[in-house]
């Protein structure tokens, strides 16, 4: 019977919830073709970590301990992956679209001749086959892909599939496999915390948060004003305006900054590709302004003004003096 | 040594993307603005780099992509690039990573490169697999987002910093010859210079017409292309600006946020 292969992501002795993700996307797909549906975690003392998983997923685990694998390498993982299931043939290889599982895939797929379909959001049964969708130009399209090959290495976006434990279940079989592979052609030297403090995002109850629409540094003062309005109020930016050093590292909102759930999110220019809205998507009302109607941003908003911001936006702050000037009061207090 | 840095031509984000029912794929002729791929100019900002650090540096610069897209590659001529080499190809439809890398990997085979660059991602696509895919057909190491790259000065390796989630960092050696997918924010990209620029123009391109190389079969089919789902509820406000202005502060006003 085919089956659909999970690949657990650990760090540190802990079990990522990506990995119980993975097996609620697993279950999904399962739904749709019915096939066999385990788990593969690799690397070394990982006996435990592998006997948590089949105790809270049921499902059977196999354990790849090697020694040489006690921090994450690309190059083992892809060889040691590709040498176990390639006798094993199954239709779907679930691995996290993380900065791990992008990291081997690709390559894995390679190894195995099988295709690679990455940053898969959902699968949808179209005409009795399983597709999954990805997205193209940003996040403005989704595209419906199917494997056509014996194997998929599919990688799955994070935080989208929910798992459930199901109480009734009993725990699942766990088999230990011992490989010996060094690197050859790499050395990996272990992880580097990197200090950033973007305490002052995750406190602050509004946000307003800027993208490369802003233009230029100079064009942010109107963000400044905007953010001035709210009481409790920080400014924040996209990925590509702290790599143009339009703002601090520190005031990114995203996979690889910070993960933010202010009251309001405001998002000015900015298109709203994944990486970015993984960080805001808790915020409790979002607000995109962004000329662009197919900017990926208004899925995810609540209100959208398609307007440039460069002309929106001060208008929006005229409008909000001219209230204030009207009733006499203050009207920026929550 | 010998650097290979592949970019891409895309559209520009900020240009909107729209279906075109007969042909199942997007309306590619109502895109007026296409560039190189962002993250691309990174990993030829890096080659850069690397020719300013090191003696008698050459690099090549390759793209995948119909006639039009010979414009990035004297962009990255323009910012300092050597030669350019051109796999052209007769589609604008959906191109699977495995396909490019292919190509890609037919050129570099025997071109003896130290070091092969690319973006950790196009823009267009997002897959992310192009490089890795590359190392592998190569059998060459590789490593992803890299944020900080060190090649040793006997040139024999090379010390990387991948970015991982919360922006820490994986830092791995890599033997050379490498694969590295450059993540953005490792380098400032620099503009190109008009005296680069005008070689660009002049110089001939190395070109390669992807039918005359085996070509490979894609193992998935894209099934058909749509339009996102929304996950909120997206009221679109109308009319003027002014209006609007008026139509937000009154929402915002309801829910006791200004």
């Amino acid at each position: 019977m085919e089956s659909i292969v999970v690949i657990a992501e650990h760090a540190a002795g802990h079990i990522k919830p990506v990995t119980y993700e993975l097996i609620a996307f697993g279950r999904k797909l399962q739904r749709l073709n019915s096939q066999t549906l385990e788990v593969i975690i690799l690397g070394s003392e990982i006996t435990h970590l592998a006997c948590k998983i089949a105790d809270i997923s049921g499902l059977d685990v196999t354990a790849i301990e090697n020694p040489e694998a006690a921090s994450y390498n690309g190059e083992l993982y892809s060889k040691t992956l590709s040498v176990h299931l390639h006798d094993h043939q199954p239709a779907y290889v679930c691995v996290a679209h993380t900065s791990q599982g992008l990291d081997y895939a690709p390559s894995l797929a390679v190894e195995l001749n099988a295709a690679c379909i990455t940053g898969i959001e959902d699968v949808v049964e179209i005409e009795g086959c399983a597709c999954f969708a990805r997205p193209l130009y940003g996040g403005k399209i989704t595209a419906h892909v199917r494997a056509n090959s014996q194997t998929a290495i599919l990688t799955v976006q994070a935080g989208i599939f929910h798992f459930k434990k199901d109480d009734a279940k009993t725990a699942g079989t766990v088999a230990i496999k011992s490989v010996q592979y060094k690197p050859r052609q790499s050395r990996t030297l272990g992880i580097k915390q990197i200090e950033s403090d973007t305490a002052g995002l995750t406190k602050a109850r509004v946000i307003v948060a800027v993208g490369q629409g802003i233009g230029d540094k100079d064009n942010l003062d109107i963000i400044y004003k905007l953010a001035s309005l709210f009481s409790k109020s920080a400014v924040a930016g996209s990925r590509i305006v702290c790599d143009l050093n339009w703002l601090a590292y520190r005031c990114q909102v995203g996979v690889t900054g910070a993960t933010v759930s202010p009251r309001l999110y405001i998002a000015c220019g900015i298109s709203g590709a994944i990486q970015h809205v993984i960080g805001m998507r808790g915020s409790e009302f979002v607000v995109a302004i962004n000329r662009d109607p197919t900017a990926a941003i208004f899925q995810v908003a609540d209100v959208c003004v398609v307007e440039d911001l460069f002309t929106f936006v001060p208008t929006f702050i005229e409008t909000c003096r001219k209230v204030k000037d009207n009733s006499g009061g203050d009207i920026c207090q929550f | 040594m010998k650097v290979l840095v592949c970019v891409k031509q895309v559209p520009d984000s900020e240009c909107p993307v729209k279906i075109d029912n007969d042909t199942g794929w997007i309306r590619i002729d109502d895109i007026t603005e296409f560039k190189m791929n962002r993250l691309d100019e990174f990993a030829v900002e890096e080659a850069l780099l690397i020719k300013e650090a090191f003696p008698d540096v050459r690099i090549d610069a390759i793209t995948v992509g119909p006639g039009r897209s010979v414009e990035v590659i004297k962009r990255a001529i323009g910012m300092g690039a050597d030669q350019g080499i051109h796999i052209i190809t007769d589609f604008e439809d959906y191109q699977s990573s495995l396909q490019i890398s292919n190509w890609i990997s037919e050129h570099a085979r025997d071109k003896n490169y130290d070091l092969i660059l690319t973006g950790t991602m196009s823009e267009d696509n997002m897959q992310g697999q192009v490089g890795t895919m590359l190392a592998a057909r190569l059998g060459l190491p590789c490593a992803t987002s890299v944020i900080s790259s060190v090649i040793a000065t006997d040139q024999k390796s090379v010390y990387v910093e991948r970015e991982i989630e919360s922006g820490n960092r994986d830092t791995l050696v890599l033997n050379l010859p490498a694969v590295l997918t450059i993540q953005s924010g490792i380098n400032s990209p620099r503009y190109p210079s008009l005296s680069n620029l005008l070689r660009a123009h002049r110089q001939e391109l190395q070109t390669i017409r992807a039918n005359d190389l085996a070509l490979p079969t894609s193992r998935e089919d894209l099934v058909q292309i749509v339009y996102p789902q929304k996950s909120r509820a997206g009221l679109v406000l109308q009319g003027s600006q002014e209006v609007k202005a008026a139509q937000l502060l009154e929402i915002l006003h309801r829910r006791s946020l200004l």
